[in-house]
Order: structure tokens, then C-alpha cells, then sequence
């Protein structure tokens, strides 16, 4: 997928999309989860500590009892995590005492030292207090915090003060239920790997259907620009088949362009030629009066005359050139082109009794107007027919040309005869327009420099050099269609 | 030999007219292609110079109805189009040679020639019989190497014969070779010619079959 693409745009919107909506939906889902945890962990702790006061104090006299009633077994297992605790306030007394030992060492005179009170669980230790760490109570006068306690655990602590007895014998306890926050983390621990995978999974899930979505809705977007290759490469001409309703006017507008744009050349093609016809006779008329006549006039004339020839040809030749650019999607098969100007040629050189050989493979096709193809195998057919003694041999192969673009096919054309050939000073020279190496063989002299030109057009070359028959081999290079 | 010029350009159809006759054709002129289809359909021609911008009938419409009446006289197309797709159009509808405009008059007469010779079955631009011989280039008839002094008239009647040594030909196609169309066709001046001509080359040389006409040959012998 390419950076600048649409597909590449849709996705990486869905996907920026998707990574920041997923993550932020599953913090706020853990969040409300954990509150919900949590809120129902502090319900619970706040039922045992009223349970446990109540027991407390049904079970004491002007102090709190021994919790029984609180059916809860995890106080009774030592270091279970959860705990409780019964505090006197108000006395400066190690706060935990064994009650026997202590008791029978008291004087029963002296009033009774207010005892602290543990579940079996905590073994002896101390449950730590939020009153110890400055925390204030909430309006229902209990505090929480979550502190160490016993062995390492973090507990989430509960704690209220109660006023037993009344009188000059109330004292004030603290009362507290601890409860471990081991458990809740390592569910919330769980939830959180479970949400997250899940997430993660709709995520992936996500991410693969928008994948689908785009490829699917991008599809005739795909045949769109196979269709237009399609053109270009000459296998088409207009842009057909059904396309969706939004890129359907983009269709006909392309169709439409590829028409007038057909209009236009030949319209162009048309106004040339005719052109071409309305002045080439009046010259022609010209220079045979001119040529009849000896004075320097006539002679002026017709030297004049031929240069108009020469300015006529060379601007019809740009015109039609002009009149090719930007017309894409033309392909011509090379074989039949040279077979139809072979064809000709026998005809006018019927008294040669040349043999012309082609040696093209069949569906080899030159990407291109055929009018310019027969231009180019026309002149160097000609040409190569003027000069032959025997034979002309004309092959078309794909290859790959030195100097040009590799990223296209070429197609390279060689017009051979075995005439006399060019010696090698001339082979070296520019092949010039009007030129002409020979001047007693009937010619423009615009032949190869008409070639040479058309051969550019396309981005191809034409080269002068050795046939191995002796004569001059011409190799065309031009763009091949595949 | 008889020519047919069809050019719609009056000028152009003039200057060729002039060139052809002076270099020894009996030339006729067409200025559309309904009337120059009608002459080659009808007139017996030995070369047709034939252009393709034409009113009323466009020349390569002419040609092929030409060919599919199976007139088969060699057909030069003289056109200003002069791409490939109409050369190769042209020959395709059964022209024989192709020149595009402005030509050459020179080059024009030397191609006529050739279609002329080509239809004759000779194969170089000297024609010889005998002590006699035709250098078509200049129109000039030489016996024994020197050069004979002829009337076009005469000329035309002995290249024609030249052309077509060795065969009978008939008084009725001598005339409708040699001469125009508006011509006065009176048989009997084709034996003022031969008469003529008989005096100038070695007189046994031109034959008359009796009944069907004459004929040029090397031997001369008394059949």
C-alpha cells in the first residue's frame, strides 16, 4: 500500500481511529469496573464492621466482647487478610496484652484496664489504623485507607470510633475490620489481561474488515486504472463496462475526451492532407512552367518553388507530428503494415524482380499510429528497394535498446538490402533533412531525416549502419506495445 | 503509344499534355473522373496518368472500376497525397506506378516509359530489331548506328511497332495507339505512314499480312 494512495489514507485514518478509541474505551470500562469492585469490597467491609461492633457490644459489659455471631471463618485463619480489631482509646497501655496472664496479675481493686480486642487471624499483630495516619472520616464517621498490615498485605482498612458504657465509665474504642486488597487486585488484575485481550481482538477484527472494506470499495477504482492501461496500451478505446454511480461521469467525461481528442486528430489529419493537396499542385504547376522557360526568372521560380516544396513538407510533416501528441492508446501490428507496402513496392519495382523477406513474429506491435509506422517502413522500404540488387530483408524483434528508458519495451526494426551501402564517412554523418547521398536516384532526400524525426516522436531512433548482405542496414528503435 | 492525362488542375493538365505530346505520345485529356473513367473504359490507352483528388469520381474509385472491367493499361497515380497509406491504397487498387507532386517531368516520362516497355515485354529502355534500335530516353530511332530522321508521326508508328516487334498488328490498333481521340481516323494514313517509313528503314523489314495488318521483324522474310 502505497503512502500517497487512497487505500492507504482510508487505513491509516480507521486504524489511527481504532487505537485511539480502543485503549481509551477500555480505560474507562476498567475504570467503572474497579470503582464497582471497589465500592462493593467497601459495602462489604462496612457490613462486617457494623456486624463485628454489634457483636461487640452485645457480648461486652461497659467494654466491647468477643465478637461470636460474625460467621465470618477467614478471622479465625491466621494471616488470612482479614481481620478486626476492638481498641481502646484514651489509656497509655502496651496495646496488646495476653488477657490472662495480665488479668490475674491485676488488682481486682483497680478498675478494669480496657483490653484490646483482635480476631485470631491477625495473631497477636496489630491491625494498622487510619486514625493513626491522620485520616479524616467520612460522613458517616468511618475512615478508610488502605495500609500495610501484617505480613506485607495491603489491607483496606475500616475504622469507627464507639463510645461504650456511659458516665464517668465510657470509653472510647476504636473499631476496625481490615480486609485484604490482594484478592481484588489479582480479579481486577484478571479483568484487566481479559479486557485488554479482548479489546486487542476487536482491534485486529476492526482493522481486517476496514482492510476488506477498503480493498472491496476500492475495487472498480482498480478496474478504472486497468481500463485506462488498457487504453494507453492500444487494446481499448473507450473506457467501458459498468462502474459504480459516483466515478460513473468521470467515465463518460473520459469518453467523451478520448473522442474529441480522436476528433481532433483526425479533423487535423484531414485539413493537412487536403492541405497538402490545394498546394502541392499549384507548385507543381510552377515549377513545369518555370522549368520550361530559360530566363533567370523562370529559373528564379522555380529554385523558389522547390524551396516552398521542401517548406510545405517539412510543415505538414510538424503539423501531423503536432497533431499526434497526446493521443495515447494506438497499437499497430508491424507485419501487415510492411506486408501492404511490400505489397506496393513489388508492384512499382516489378521489373527488378527484388525478393523482399520479412522476418517479423506474428502479434509483434509497434505502440503507435499505423499512418506513422507506414511512414517509417514506407521510406526505408523504399529506400532500401532503390538501392537492392537481389533482396530486401525486413525483421521486427522485441529488444532491449542501449540509450533508452528501460522501463519501456522496444521494438527494433532493420531495413536491409545488399546494394552498395554507404561507406563508412557517410554512415558517420547526421542523417540531415533534404540530404541526399546519392543524387541520381529520383528522391526527396527527406526520406531518412522524415524517419529519423517520426522515430523521435516516439522516443525512438533510427541508425545508419552495415547490412551484413554489404548493403545499408536501417535500424528503426520504437516503443513496443505489449 | 496513346496516353490519358486525367488532372481536374487546367494548368498542371496543360503542362503535361504539352511534355507527353512533345516527347512523342498521342495524348488525351480529362479534367473529372466521370470523364476520364469513361475514356480508359472505352479508349484503348498504353499508359494512364491518373490523379486522385478528382471531381464528380475520386481517382482511386476510377482505377478500381478500371480493374474490375478488367482494363488492365498501366495506371501512373499522380497525387499530392503523398503518405504511405495512400501510396499503398493506390497500388492496392491496381496503379502500377505512384508519383506525389510537384514531380519531375523528366522523371514522369522516364516512368512512362517503363510502364510502356513493361507492357511490351521489354525489359531495357533500348529497344532493338535487326539493324534498328529505339532509345526510348530520347526518342531517337538509329539503323545501323546512325540516327534516322522521322516526323512524330512516323515516330509514334515505328516505336509502336518496335515495341511490339515480331507481332501483327492490326491497322484498327495502330490507329486507336497513335492517335487522339478527336482524331481523323481514316485508316488509309496509316499506309501513307508505312509507305513513308518504308523508305527511311530497310523495306522488307515492315510486312503487311494481308487482311490483318503489319508487322516489324528482324528477318523480313518473304511470308
Amino acid at each position: 500500500m502505497k503512502t500517497n494512495s487512497l487505500a492507504f489514507r482510508l487505513f491509516a485514518t480507521a486504524a489511527a481511529w481504532v487505537l485511539l478509541v480502543l485503549p481509551v474505551a477500555g480505560a474507562i470500562i476498567y475504570s467503572l469496573y474497579r470503582t464497582e469492585v471497589e465500592t462493593s469490597f467497601d459495602r462489604r467491609l462496612s457490613v462486617l464492621l457494623t456486624v463485628i461492633l454489634q457483636d461487640g457490644i452485645d457480648h461486652g459489659e461497659d467494654g466491647p466482647g468477643d465478637p461470636k455471631d460474625v460467621g465470618e471463618p477467614l478471622f479465625e485463619i491466621t494471616h488470612s487478610g482479614w481481620y478486626w480489631q476492638f481498641k481502646p482509646l484514651d489509656v497509655k497501655l502496651p496495646p496488646s496484652k495476653p488477657p490472662d496472664a495480665k488479668a490475674a496479675n491485676m488488682k481486682p481493686s483497680e478498675p478494669r484496664v480496657p483490653r484490646t480486642l483482635k480476631s485470631r487471624s491477625l495473631a497477636g499483630a496489630d491491625l494498622p489504623l487510619p486514625s493513626e495516619f491522620n485520616i479524616d472520616p467520612n460522613d458517616r464517621e468511618i475512615r478508610w485507607a488502605n495500609l500495610e498490615g501484617p505480613l506485607q498485605q495491603w489491607l483496606r482498612v475500616a475504622e469507627t470510633i464507639y463510645v461504650f458504657g456511659e458516665g464517668k465509665k465510657a470509653k472510647r474504642y476504636s473499631v476496625a475490620v481490615g480486609g485484604t486488597l490482594g484478592e481484588m487486585e489479582a480479579s481486577l488484575g484478571s479483568f484487566r489481561t481479559r479486557l485488554s485481550l479482548s479489546l486487542a481482538l476487536a482491534g485486529v477484527g476492526l482493522l481486517a474488515v476496514t482492510l476488506f472494506q477498503i480493498r472491496f470499495g476500492l475495487l472498480p477504482l482498480h478496474k478504472v486504472e486497468q481500463r485506462l492501461a488498457a487504453i494507453r496500451s492500444g487494446e481499448a478505446v473507450r473506457l467501458d463496462g459498468g462502474l459504480p454511480q459516483e466515478i460513473e461521469p468521470l467515465q463518460q467525461e473520459l469518453n467523451a475526451l478520448l473522442k474529441s481528442n480522436q476528433e481532433i486528430v483526425e479533423r487535423a489529419r484531414t485539413h493537412v492532407g487536403n492541405l497538402a493537396h490545394a498546394l502541392k499542385t499549384p507548385l507543381a504547376v510552377m515549377v513545369n512552367e518555370a522549368r520550361d522557360d530559360p530566363s533567370p526568372l523562370a529559373r528564379k521560380v522555380a529554385e523558389q518553388a522547390e524551396l516552398m516544396h521542401t517548406q510545405v513538407n517539412l510543415y505538414l510533416e510538424r503539423a501531423r507530428m503536432a497533431a499526434r501528441i497526446g493521443v495515447i492508446g494506438r497499437v499497430t501490428e508491424v507485419g501487415p503494415v510492411a506486408e501492404s507496402i511490400i505489397r506496393a513496392l513489388e508492384r512499382i519495382y516489378r521489373d527488378r524482380h527484388l525478393t523482399f523477406v520479412v522476418e517479423c513474429p506474428a502479434g509483434t506491435r509497434f505502440q503507435g499510429e499505423r499512418q506513422d509506422l507506414e511512414e517509417m517502413l514506407g521510406n526505408l522500404l523504399d529506400n532500401a528497394a532503390k538501392w537492392a540488387r537481389t533482396k530486401v530483408l525486413l525483421t521486427a524483434v522485441p529488444a532491449q535498446s542501449n540509450g533508452a528508458p528501460a522501463t519501456l519495451s522496444w521494438l527494433q526494426i532493420s531495413v536491409d538490402d545488399d546494394g552498395p551501402g554507404l561507406t563508412p564517412e557517410q554512415l558517420a554523418e547526421p542523417i540531415l533533412r533534404g540530404r541526399r547521398l546519392d543524387e541520381t536516384k529520383p528522391g526527396s532526400g527527406l526520406g531518412h531525416s522524415i524517419v529519423a524525426d517520426l522515430a523521435h516522436t516516439y522516443g525512438g531512433q533510427l541508425e545508419l549502419q552495415r547490412a551484413q548482405a554489404g548493403g545499408l542496414s536501417a535500424r528503426l528503435t520504437l516503443p513496443l506495445a505489449v | 503509344m496513346r496516353v490519358l492525362v486525367v488532372e481536374d488542375d487546367r494548368d498542371l493538365n496543360r503542362q503535361l499534355v504539352t511534355a507527353l505530346t512533345d516527347a512523342g505520345y498521342a495524348v488525351d485529356a480529362a479534367f473529372d473522373g466521370e470523364d476520364g473513367f469513361f475514356l480508359g473504359e472505352t479508349e484503348p490507352y498504353d499508359v494512364v496518368i491518373l490523379d486522385t483528388g478528382l471531381p464528380k469520381m475520386d481517382g482511386i474509385s476510377v482505377l478500381e472500376q478500371w480493374r474490375r472491367a478488367e482494363r488492365n493499361m498501366p495506371v501512373i497515380i499522380l497525387t499530392a497525397r503523398d503518405r504511405w497509406s495512400d501510396k499503398v491504397a493506390g497500388m492496392d487498387a491496381g496503379a502500377d506506378d505512384y508519383m506525389s507532386k510537384p514531380f519531375h517531368m523528366e522523371e514522369l516520362l522516364a516512368r512512362i516509359r517503363a510502364q510502356v516497355r513493361r507492357a511490351s515485354g521489354h525489359a531495357k529502355s533500348d529497344i532493338e530489331c535487326g539493324p534498328l534500335r529505339l532509345d526510348t530516353k530520347t526518342a531517337r530511332v538509329t539503323l545501323d548506328g546512325q540516327p534516322i530522321k522521322l516526323t512524330s508521326h512516323e515516330y509514334r508508328l515505328l516505336a509502336y511497332l518496335m515495341h511490339h516487334n515480331e507481332r501483327v498488328v492490326s491497322r484498327t490498333e495502330l490507329v486507336e495507339h497513335l492517335y487522339e481521340q478527336d482524331f481523323d481516323r481514316d485508316s488509309n494514313t496509316i499506309e501513307v505512314f508505312i509507305g513513308r517509313l518504308r523508305k527511311k528503314i530497310p523495306p522488307h523489314m515492315i510486312k503487311t499480312i494481308r487482311g490483318l495488318g503489319y508487322r516489324l521483324s528482324e528477318e523480313g522474310d518473304e511470308n
